[in-house]
């Protein structure tokens, strides 16, 4: 039987698919450039985003029992399906950096300083290949309970910190200008495209497929609400410049955080209850890329690949984090052109081909659906 | 296959998730819990005072029970040309592994503060041990003999100086600066740091010599230490502190206390409740200037003459007498500080950029030498509205009935 998730689960995995990295290390990119703005480059990269959800999900509907690549390769054939996939392939792979990023980055520099970064590498590996085993359901599902472990920890942030909040640090806006809040707005780009991409991967996997759009958009909109919150309190509690100062500047706004003299220093508050979070992120991530490297090769199930997928995107994600230099440069350059290029080029170069070889397409689906 | 296979990938996650990686066991810790920092004997170098608690010793009791020391604490001094290589040196004679995060307090010298702080907010931002809400403050004491000094009802003068702040928001004699608000206003364009100065003051009586009067000494908040940029180069003494306090905090409580009109050998004691500090930046042509707002209810706790809250020519010269009283203390406080120390600690540059961004811009590297020229008004308001739990006035019957 096909796998399928509910519309839930869908939204679920978009939320969690953004928040890990979004609230701290994009946050920490964006003050670097605009300051206290980052809260306005947040809310314009969820309209962008947006955008690019809404053209993924227009695009999968012309085919919906196919993903982007099947709807590639049913327009231009076999060979442009194959170079889809590699494109989604190189997206995922280049993406595993910044996630892995975002998850050695909060455990090894906060909480195990001494220990190797091998070690992160491992357990993302080991974790990340037996999860997509069982396939996108069991992510789903544990995708939902992070939906909750969100709430707590943005509730209990909310809590430790609101006293400290000064609304000064947020005015006056547009500091550094409209378009530099607007540019600025890349980095977050990169946490939507990471989502919009993967939603080309899983959405044919969508119980209800006339509620795609609905759920995809509230999705976005209540990442956006669980989001919106960390860059108003980093700017508000930390100041913009304290902000701009760390890689994770979430973590540093927990560590800031408390309730009362005795509920103090949320590090492990914000791992425990972000972790589901990362883990949908590193996992999705291998998931989407076994798909890909299992359409090049041309095979039926996705599971064969799963090793080689997870051995390729973890020592991708070893290297650039072996070196901490390497891997913010990584992330607030290579990773924004590949990311934003990948999440507008693709759909829009479907959905272009899929205009021009429209009866094509038509003639493909009826015979699909005949057989 | 697939059975040895499964049963690989689970001894490999077995080894993951002992948690050994990183470990350290809560018996092989030696937990700071204050931190002082000197000049170094040579020159550019750094003294680091640990204050490390015995947790044996510590539990609350002051004598020594058997087989323990009775010193709750041990001090430890290292030296060297960074602090992280003065911390590294304090290793090399304690047994066990200095640990950082619980460490209450950071006590700077002065003479090193005049020298610059920057290293020390960079150490202790850096790194991922300490807290961000660690308690700063600024000694003319060595570093190191302010944090060896029980103050107190605590054991451990860490805690001792960390309660100091907890529970002294009502003496309004020094802010409340954590290293997170010095680390900001460092990095801030416009506003300067300053931070809580303490000092040792003989104010403890021994209970074996009471008739000496107090001969301990004993930690006190003295004050603040105001900075330019991480240059120490003002101190406001305590009474001058509420006023800057008025700015950057907000304040809960708050005494003034002022002659009798009646009788000016005796005095009036308010208690300031609710206050509404607010202050506005103006710009006409190229003239910035600021109004401070103070809007005061307070209530009556002590009179040393007559008085009574419903008699209203009292209540309006007590107003005025208070009004005048607090006037003057912001007065003080923002002239030394604009006119002697010229460093914007009040964070006026932050108030003026919030409403005209446009001239900011214009005016923003050269904030230092027009802070010290912009004309700031003070005006306070203050309304007598409680009078605790007495009406009429505390007057002696006898003298009432001699008069009748």
């Amino acid at each position: 039987m096909k796998v399928q998730i509910s519309n839930g689960m869908f939204m679920a995995l978009i939320i969690n698919m953004i928040y890990a990295k979004a609230i701290g290390v994009t946050q920490g990119s964006m003050a670097r450039e605009v300051g206290g703005d980052i809260w306005i480059s947040t809310l314009i990269a969820t309209i962008q985003g947006g955008m690019i959800m809404f053209l993924v999900i227009f695009v999968i509907r012309r085919m919906p029992e196919g993903d982007l690549i099947d709807q590639s390769a049913r327009i231009l054939g076999k060979w442009f399906g194959k170079l889809v996939a590699l494109i989604t392939f190189i997206f995922f792979l280049a993406a595993y950096g910044p996630v892995m990023s975002t998850f050695v980055f909060h455990l090894k520099d906060y909480f195990l300083p001494e220990a190797p970064i091998l070690l992160f590498i491992l357990a993302a590996f080991l974790l990340g290949s037996y999860a997509i085993y069982f396939g996108v359901e069991v992510i789903a599902r544990m995708a939902l309970i992070g939906v909750f472990s969100i709430i707590a920890l943005n509730i209990l942030l909310m809590l430790g910190s609101l006293s400290e909040f000064d609304i000064r640090e947020l005015r006056p806006t547009f500091q550094m200008g409209f378009l530099r809040t607007v540019w600025a707005s890349r980095h977050h780009n990169t946490d939507w495209a990471m989502a919009t991409i993967m939603a080309g991967i899983i959405l044919p996997m969508v119980a209800n497929k006339e509620t795609w759009g609905k759920m995809g958009f509230a999705g976005m909109g209540y990442g956006m609400v669980f989001i919106i919150m960390w860059p108003i309190l980093e700017a508000g509690v930390l100041s913009p410049e304290t902000t701009a100062q760390y890689i994770v500047s979430c973590m540093q706004m927990a560590r800031s955080a408390h309730i009362g003299y005795f509920i103090h220093r949320y590090e492990m508050i914000m791992v425990a209850f972000f972790a589901l979070s990362i883990l949908t992120q590193i996992m999705m991530s291998l998931l989407c890329a076994s798909v890909a490297m299992q359409k090049i090769l041309g095979l039926k199930d996705y599971r064969k690949v799963i090793l080689p997928t997870a051995i390729i995107l973890n020592a991708f994600g070893y290297w650039i984090n072996f070196d901490k230099n390497r891997a913010v440069d990584f992330l607030e350059g290579w990773w924004v052109y590949i990311s934003i290029g990948v999440a507008v080029g693709l759909p829009f170069l479907i959905l272009v081909m899929g205009f021009f070889f429209k009866k094509k397409l038509k003639k493909e689906i009826v015979a699909e659906e005949a057989k | 296959m697939k059975r040895y296979l499964n049963g690989s990938l689970l001894l490999i996650t077995i080894l993951l998730l002992t948690g050994c990686a990183g470990k350290r066991e809560l018996n092989d810790l030696a937990l700071v819990t204050a931190v002082g920092i000197d000049k170094g004997e040579e020159e550019n170098s750094f003294k680091v005072t640990a204050q490390i608690a015995r947790p044996a010793d510590a539990r609350g009791q002051t004598g020594a029970p058997s087989g323990q020391t009775g010193e709750p604490i041990l001090t430890i001094v290292g030296q060297g040309e960074s602090l992280f290589d003065a911390i590294r040196d304090l290793s090399s004679f304690t047994t066990r592994n200095v640990f950082w995060a619980h460490n209450q307090v950071i006590v700077i010298n002065e003479d090193l503060a005049k020298e610059g702080i920057a290293q020390v907010i960079d150490f202790f931002t850096r790194n991922p041990e300490l807290r961000m809400r660690t308690w700063v403050v600024i000694t003319p004491e060595k570093a190191s003999t302010l944090v060896s000094t029980v103050t107190g009802l605590e054991l451990i003068p860490g805690e001792a100086v960390n309660k100091l702040f907890r529970y002294g928001e009502i003496s309004n004699v020094a802010p409340n600066t954590q290293i997170l608000d010095i680390q900001s206003a460092y990095l801030s364009q416009s506003s300067q740091p300053f931070i809580a100065r303490v000092t040792l003051k003989e104010v403890m009586v021994s209970n074996k010599k009471p008739e000496k009067g107090p001969t301990i000494k004993q930690v006190d908040l003295a004050g603040a230490g105001v900075f330019q940029e991480d240059r120490l180069v003002g101190i406001l003494k305590p009474e001058e502190t509420r006023a800057l306090m008025l700015f950057t905090e907000r304040l809960k409580s708050g005494v003034v206390t002022t002659p009798c009109k009646s009788k000016p050998e005796r005095t009036i004691s308010v208690e300031l409740r609710d206050q509404m500090f607010q202050v506005t930046p103006h710009l006409k042509g190229s003239q910035i200037s600021f109004t401070a707002e103070l809007d005061a209810f307070v209530m009556v706790v002590e009179a040393g003459c007559s008085f009574s809250i419903d008699n209203q020519e009292q209540v309006t010269e007590l107003e005025q007498a208070v009004e005048k009283k607090l006037k003057k203390e912001i007065e003080t406080t923002v002239n030394k500080v604009q006119k002697e120390y010229k460093t914007d600690v009040f964070e006026l540059g932050k108030v003026f950029h919030n409403d005209y961004p446009g001239y900011w811009k214009q005016i923003a590297d050269d904030w230092e030498e027009v802070f010290p020229t912009v004309d700031i008004k003070v005006s306070v308001n203050v309304e007598v509205k409680d009078s605790v739990l007495l009406w009429e006035e505390t007057n002696s019957g006898k003298k009432e009935n001699s008069a009748n």
